[in-house]
C-alpha cells in the first residue's frame, strides 16, 4: 500500500526555470517511485527486460474516411517559429515475485534559433504490484489533475500500468510545453483523440486550450494508422500533387465516448519521405493550420517525411539496452535487490524453435 | 573486476572505471575453491561491448549535424550508473603463469570459475617476490607504474644476449649506460663501441665532478690514445682487418700471409718493414697493388704504430677492468667508416685472444648501432661462437631491422622502448622470449623513457618501467641549430 509520503530532496539538476511550470507531477513521480522500490528491498528480480509499446489512440478510431480530392500544396515558411515535441517511453526491467519493475522517461525537444535543445525527465523506476497499482495510479492522477472531477479512480490492469504511467507523464509534459511556449508549433506523438482511459476528454480539452491561450498550434503525428479510403490506407493513397502537401480526411465518426479534437489530414511533407496521418487542433482556423504546417516545414528538418524534433524526442526518451543494465544495477545497488536470470523456458524446451517467452 | 572469457592463453576481464587498469599491469585471477590463481598481464584495454552504447552515442546527433544540447533531469540519479556501464572496459590479458601453493608454473591448462573467481591487481613488488628476480646482484632499472622499484639481477645479464631497442630519443642509450655502470659496479669488464662519443663522460657527474666510476671508465679514442702495434697482432686479426674491413681478395691475402710470416720470423713486424716487404715481394703486380692500397689504408688510419708503448693502453685498460671492474669505451665518434671497421675488427680479435688465453674471464660488450661497423658474418659469430669465449653482447639500436632475425630469436633479454611503426614492431616481435601481441600492443603505447623489459631478466614476465635517472655526464645530446638561439619574437609569432 502506498500511504507514506517520502520527503525527497530535489537534486540540483531538478530545476525548472519557468515559474509557470507546475512540478507537482514529477515530484509525485519521484516519491512514488522511491516508495515503491523500497517495498521491494532485499527481494530477487528476474531479469526480463523488454520495451512496452504505448497504446495508439487510433485503435479507437473508425476504419474509413473520405479524402478530399484536392491536396493542399504547401510552401515552407522560414519565419522563426519554435517547434517543440514531446514523447515518453517505458520499459519493463524485470519481474519480482509480487509484480514488475518498470521505468518511465519523457523527453521534450524544441528547435529554436536553428538549434535543437532537449529536456529529459527521468527515468522513474516503479515497482508495480497488484496491491499498489491502484493507489499509485490514483495518486499520480491526482497530482496531475488535482481539481479534475473527471479523473478516473479505476486502475488499469497491471500489464497496462507502465503505458498509463508513461501516458500521464506525457500529458503533463505536453501541458508544460503548451503553457511555456508561445506562438509555436507543438508536435505530439499519436492523434488528438479523447475519451479513452489515457486521454480523458477534459484533460485533452484543457491541454489544447492552454496551447491556444499561448497562440500555439498542436499537430499530432501518427506513425501508423488504420484509416482507409476506398480500401487503401489513407497514407498509401497517391496524389498527383508533388510534395509537400496535406490532404484533408473527412467523414470520421468515432464511437462515443471517443471524440476527435483534431482535424485529420494526410501529410506528405518530404519528396522522398512517407505520408503520415496528422491531426491538427480543430479549433484553429483553416488558414492557421496550413500556416502552421508551412512554418513547421520552414523551421524543422524532415527525415523520411517525419519532423526531426519529434523523431529526436522519441529517440531521447527511448531506453537503450545499456540503460536497462544500468537501471538493473541501480536497483540492485541502491535497494539490495538480487538480480537473477532464470533460463527462458521456451528456449530451454524448444531450443532454436523457442522464440522467447514474449513471443510465445 | 570480473572474469569474462578465456580463450587459449588469452583471458578477458571486465573492468569498471574506478579500477584504473592499464596496459602492462598484472592481475591475479584467484579461484579460492581450486586453490589456484592465474597470473595474467593486461596487453590491451578495450571498451566492453555493452549493448545499446551505439544508440546512446548516436541519439545525441540529429540530422542537423550539431550535437543536441539539453538537460537531463534525473531525480533518481541513475545517470552515474549509465556512464559506469558505458565506461566499462574489457581487459585483454595474456596468461603468464599459474600460482599454486606459492609456486609458479607456466601452465594455463585449467579454467578458473567465472562466477567465483576474484580478480585483483597484482603489484609489481609482489610479482617480483613471486618470480624471485631480485638476486644477490640487484640492478634497479627504474620505477613501475605503482612507483615501486623494478630491480633485476645482474647475473641474468651474464652469459646472455641482450637487445635494447626503440625509436629515437626514447632513452635507449640511457638504459644502456645504466646497465653498463651497474655491471661495472659489480666489477664486471665492459667494452663499449661508442658510436657517438657519449659514454666517455660516464665517470663525471652531470655538473662535471668526478663520480664513483671515474677511475673505471677508460675512454680510448682510435689514432689518439688508442693505437695498435703490428708486432702485437696475431695474423688472424690483421687478416680479419684486411679481408673483412678492407676487402682484400683471397689471392692477395695468401701473399700477405707469406709476407707476414717472413717478417715475423725476422722479428721485424713494423709498418715500415711491411711496406718495404710488399714493395720488394716477388708477386703479381695486381697483387702488389692490392696489398699496397690496403697497407696505405692501415697507415692512413693512424691507428697503427710501431711504438709499443703507444699501443699498450687497451691491454692496460682491460687489465684494470679485469682487476677492479671497469668499462673500456672505444670512442668511434670521429672515425671514418673504414677506420671504424678496422678498429672494431682489432678490438674483437683482441678480446677473443684475451678470452681464449684466459687473460680475461668474460666481457660484457655494448654495441650501439652495430650494423654501422660489424661485418655481417660477425653477427652469428657474436651470438654463438664468441658467447662461448665469454663475450656477452648488448645491441643498442633504433633500427630493429638492422639486427638479423636469428639474433632476435636468440636474444635472452629485450629492453623495448616505444615504437609506433608497425614494421619495427613486427621485427622485434620475432623474439622467441615473448609473444607478438604483447610486444605490439604494449610497446606502441609506451611513453618516453618507459621500457618494456622482456626475457630472463624478468623471468619471462614482461614488465614496464620508467628508466631511472642517472647523474652522469651524458655527452650524447644531439647538436641543435635553434637551441639557445635568441629568436626574434616576430619571427615566431608570424
Amino acid at each position: 500500500m502506498v500511504t507514506d509520503q517520502y520527503t525527497i530532496t530535489a537534486t540540483q539538476k531538478y530545476n525548472f526555470p519557468q515559474p509557470a511550470v507546475d512540478t507537482t507531477l514529477p515530484r509525485r513521480f519521484i516519491e512514488l517511485s522511491v516508495n515503491s522500490l523500497k517495498q521491494v528491498r532485499d527481494q530477487t528480480i528476474q531479469l526480463n527486460s523488454h520495451s512496452i509499446q504505448q497504446f495508439s489512440n487510433n485503435a479507437y478510431q473508425p476504419q474509413t474516411a473520405q479524402l478530399t480530392q484536392l491536396p493542399i500544396p504547401l510552401k515552407p515558411k522560414p519565419q522563426e517559429t519554435t517547434v517543440a515535441a514531446v514523447d515518453t517511453s517505458t520499459i519493463k526491467i524485470g519481474d519480482t515475485s509480487r509484480g514488475i519493475i518498470v521505468a518511465v522517461r519523457g523527453a521534450t525537444v524544441w528547435r529554436q534559433t536553428r538549434k535543437y535543445r532537449y529536456t529529459r525527465l527521468g527515468p522513474f523506476i516503479f515497482h508495480l504490484t497488484e496491491e499498489n497499482k491502484k493507489d499509485l495510479y490514483s495518486m499520480l492522477e491526482q497530482a496531475y489533475f488535482a481539481a479534475d472531477t473527471h479523473a478516473s479512480h479505476a486502475s488499469p490492469p497491471l500489464q497496462h500500468m507502465p503505458m498509463h504511467i508513461a501516458s500521464l507523464l506525457e500529458k503533463w509534459m505536453q501541458t508544460m510545453l503548451a503553457k511555456t511556449i508561445t506562438d509555436g508549433i507543438l508536435l505530439f506523438d499519436g492523434s488528438l483523440t479523447a475519451g479513452t482511459f489515457d486521454a480523458p476528454i477534459q484533460r485533452v480539452k484543457s491541454l489544447l486550450q492552454a496551447s491556444r491561450n499561448n497562440n500555439n498550434v498542436v499537430i499530432a503525428f501518427s506513425k501508423s494508422t488504420t484509416l482507409r479510403f476506398n480500401g487503401y490506407l489513407i497514407t498509401d493513397y497517391r496524389m498527383m500533387q508533388p510534395p509537400p502537401y496535406i490532404v484533408e480526411a473527412n467523414g470520421l465518426r468515432p464511437k462515443p465516448p471517443v471524440i476527435l479534437f483534431g482535424d485529420v489530414y494526410v501529410a506528405k511533407l518530404d519528396r522522398l519521405g512517407y505520408a503520415f496521418r496528422v491531426d491538427i487542433d480543430n479549433e484553429v482556423a483553416f488558414d492557421r493550420k496550413v500556416d502552421a504546417v508551412e512554418k513547421l516545414l520552414g523551421n524543422d528538418f524532415f527525415s523520411q517525411g517525419y519532423p526531426e524534433t519529434l523523431r529526436l524526442s522519441h529517440i531521447l526518451c527511448t531506453f537503450t539496452a545499456n540503460e536497462v543494465v544500468a537501471m538493473q544495477r541501480f536497483i540492485a545497488y541502491k535497494y539490495g535487490i538480487r538480480l537473477i536470470n532464470r533460463p527462458d523456458m521456451h528456449r530451454l524446451l524448444f531450443g532454436l524453435f523457442g522464440k522467447g517467452e514474449d513471443c510465445a | 573486476m570480473k572474469l569474462y572469457r578465456k580463450e587459449a592463453n588469452i583471458v578477458q576481464v571486465l573492468s569498471f572505471p574506478e579500477e584504473n587498469v592499464e596496459k602492462g599491469d598484472y592481475l591475479l585471477v584467484e579461484d579460492a575453491e581450486a586453490g589456484k590463481a592465474l597470473i595474467v598481464q593486461v596487453i590491451d584495454v578495450q571498451f566492453a561491448t555493452v549493448p545499446g552504447v551505439l544508440e546512446e552515442l548516436l541519439r545525441t546527433f540529429p540530422d542537423a549535424r550539431d550535437p543536441v544540447q539539453g538537460e537531463d533531469i534525473d531525480p533518481l540519479e541513475v545517470a552515474p550508473h549509465i556512464t559506469y556501464i558505458q565506461d566499462a572496459s574489457l581487459l585483454i590479458c595474456k596468461i603468464r603463469a599459474t600460482l599454486e601453493n606459492q609456486t609458479l608454473t607456466p601452465s594455463s591448462s585449467w579454467l578458473p570459475s567465472r562466477s567465483q573467481s576474484t580478480v585483483s591487481k597484482l603489484s609489481i613488488p609482489m610479482l617480483l617476490k613471486l618470480v624471485k628476480v631480485d638476486g644477490k646482484l640487484p640492478i634497479t632499472i627504474g620505477y613501475t607504474k605503482d612507483a615501486s622499484l623494478l630491480t633485476v639481477d645482474a647475473s641474468a645479464l651474464d652469459g646472455r644476449l641482450n637487445i635494447i631497442t626503440g625509436k629515437k630519443e626514447c632513452g635507449k642509450s640511457h638504459l644502456s649506460k645504466l646497465l653498463m655502470l651497474s655491471l661495472v659496479g659489480y666489477k664486471a669488464t665492459v667494452v663499449v663501441f661508442d658510436l657517438n662519443g657519449e659514454y666517455s663522460g660516464l665517470g663525471l657527474t652531470s655538473d662535471g665532478k668526478r663520480n664513483l666510476y671515474y677511475d673505471k671508465i677508460h675512454a680510448l679514442t682510435p689514432a689518439q690514445n688508442f693505437k695498435a702495434a703490428l708486432s702485437q697482432l696475431h695474423l688472424n686479426v690483421i687478416l680479419g682487418i684486411l679481408v673483412h674491413a678492407l676487402h682484400l681478395p683471397g689471392t692477395s691475402a695468401r701473399e700477405f700471409r707469406r709476407i707476414w710470416k717472413t717478417l715475423k720470423d725476422k722479428n721485424s713486424l713494423t709498418l715500415h718493414e711491411l711496406g718495404e716487404a710488399i714493395r720488394n715481394w716477388n708477386c703479381n703486380q695486381h697483387v702488389r697493388d692490392a696489398l699496397f692500397s690496403r697497407y696505405h689504408a692501415l697507415v692512413n688510419s693512424g691507428f697503427f704504430t710501431d711504438n709499443a708503448a703507444e699501443a699498450a693502453l687497451l691491454d692496460e685498460s682491460l687489465q684494470k677492468a679485469k682487476d677492479h671492474g671497469g668499462a673500456v669505451v672505444i670512442n668511434l665518434r670521429n672515425t671514418s667508416t673504414i677506420d671504424r671497421q678496422i678498429v672494431v675488427e682489432y678490438v674483437l680479435g683482441k678480446l677473443v685472444d684475451s678470452l681464449t688465453s684466459w687473460k680475461l674471464k668474460a666481457v660484457f660488450l655494448f654495441a650501439e648501432e652495430a650494423h654501422l661497423y660489424l661485418r655481417e658474418t660477425y653477427w652469428d659469430d657474436i651470438v654463438t661462437r664468441m658467447r662461448h669465449f665469454g663475450i656477452f653482447t648488448t645491441f643498442i639500436t633504433n633500427q630493429p631491422d638492422t639486427i638479423q632475425e636469428n639474433i632476435y630469436r636468440q636474444a635472452d633479454n629485450i629492453f623495448l622502448f616505444n615504437f609506433t611503426n608497425e614494421h619495427d614492431l613486427d621485427v622485434v616481435s620475432r623474439a622467441a622470449r615473448v609473444d607478438a601481441e604483447t610486444v605490439k600492443s604494449i610497446a606502441r603505447d609506451l611513453p618516453p623513457h618507459h621500457c618494456l623489459v622482456l626475457g630472463k631478466v624478468v623471468s619471462d614476465f614482461p614488465m614496464v618501467a620508467r628508466v631511472k635517472a642517472l647523474d652522469v655526464k651524458t655527452m650524447g645530446e644531439t647538436r641543435l641549430f635553434f637551441k639557445e638561439m635568441d629568436l626574434p619574437v616576430h619571427a615566431c609569432s608570424s
